[in-house]
């Protein structure tokens, strides 16, 4: 995988130098897609579309955070998916 | 003559002992084995990880019968583990305390269920979005990336095992009641009540469970629990308040009014 030269700081200010994968966004975006049963051709496309947004806003960032990427890929995802974005969301706040 | 068995959960079986509580009649002791099963179905930390556990196989665009497999392993290892672990105090109490329970230990056990209620109503969810639990969060995350990576049956069991024992600190007041009324049962009756506590502590787990089998979005599932977590946390803790009060009253006062009489 090649990823974009920007720094994603992880949580708890843990730097690992990694930089944005754009599949790995790719591939949480569809999951959070079929959990609410969505077609697979769907999830695809609406995870294309919204890492393309994502992709657009990080251009001028040199460093962001996670939590970041989560808020925005979140606010993207909820104009294509309102349920899928609930379910991205709560990936880290339902235990 | 008395039937041997040695690894029977309510070992008053092996004693021969018939035994009959004092204030509590069988019915009065199985409702009582009830509402604590139910007040322990309140908590939520299996359902949530069982929730993540769905989410997790259905993103990972495994079939539906893997997702079911998967699903009901999980809560066969809650329903073993909360067997397992109201029969290990069973036993336990029964050995060091015989059939004829201490009313010091009873007002204790009832103090516990106050205290763990009190708890439960200030500190069960943490205060921001979500459903997260007061569970330590290396904890949490543990779970969660656990059910992430469950793919067989045997790892889903496991998990439902480490998911009970995860809520031992909210869950441990319903069980030592019911291990305290169980002894007081007569042989038969104790089995009767510990599948009773089984069945019905697993209950939320099993309708999730069914809806997710009969194809509910989780999305809905997920946000009739965030939109009901306070009456859920006033319930649990409501309901440990009350069956502590009962017990209480029926176990300690009634003794030692009757004692006095």
């Amino acid at each position: 995988m090649v990823g974009t030269a920007v720094d994603v700081v992880k949580r708890g200010g843990r730097r690992q130098g990694e930089y944005f994968l754009r599949e790995k966004l790719y591939a949480s975006i569809i999951a959070a897609c079929l959990s609410v049963r969505t077609p697979v051709g769907q999830a695809e496309s609406i995870a294309t579309a919204v890492c393309d947004s994502v992709d657009n806003w990080l251009e001028d960032k040199p460093e962001i955070t996670s939590q970041d990427i989560r808020i925005i890929t979140a606010k993207h995802l909820h104009t294509h998916h309102p349920d899928a974005a609930y379910m991205y969301e709560q990936y880290l706040i339902t235990i | 003559m008395p039937i041997s068995l040695p690894f029977c959960p309510v070992y008053a079986i092996n004693k021969g002992e018939e035994t009959k509580n004092k204030h509590m009649d069988t019915l009065t002791s199985l409702l009582v084995v009830g509402f604590a099963a139910l007040i322990h179905a309140s908590f939520q930390l299996s359902v949530s990880v069982l929730t993540m556990l769905s989410s997790h196989t259905i993103g990972a665009k495994r079939s539906h019968a893997k997702l079911m497999r998967l699903t009901l392993s999980f809560i066969a290892g809650t329903k073993i583990m909360t067997l397992l672990l109201v029969s290990f105090l069973v036993l336990v109490l029964l050995d060091i305390f015989g059939t004829q329970i201490p009313q010091l230990v009873w007002a204790c056990a009832c103090g516990l269920l106050v205290g763990v209620g009190v708890a439960v109503w200030l500190f069960y969810y943490r205060r921001e979005k979500g459903t997260s639990l007061w569970v330590p969060r290396s904890f949490a995350r543990h779970l969660n990336e656990r059910s992430k990576v469950t793919k067989t049956a045997a790892e889903s069991f496991s998990l439902g095992l480490t998911g009970v024992i995860s809520e031992l600190l909210f869950i441990i007041g319903p069980v030592v009641i019911t291990a305290l009324v169980l002894i007081g049962l007569p042989s038969i009756w104790q089995l009767v009540g510990l599948v009773i506590y089984t069945v019905i502590s697993t209950l939320s787990s099993l309708i999730v469970w069914g809806l997710i089998g009969s194809g509910h979005s989780l999305s809905r599932i997920q946000k009739w629990r965030e939109n009901n977590k306070q009456f859920l946390r006033f319930a649990g803790g409501g309901g440990l308040l009350i069956l502590g009060f009962f017990v209480y009253v029926n176990e300690v006062v009634f003794h030692i009014v009757g004692g006095g009489m």
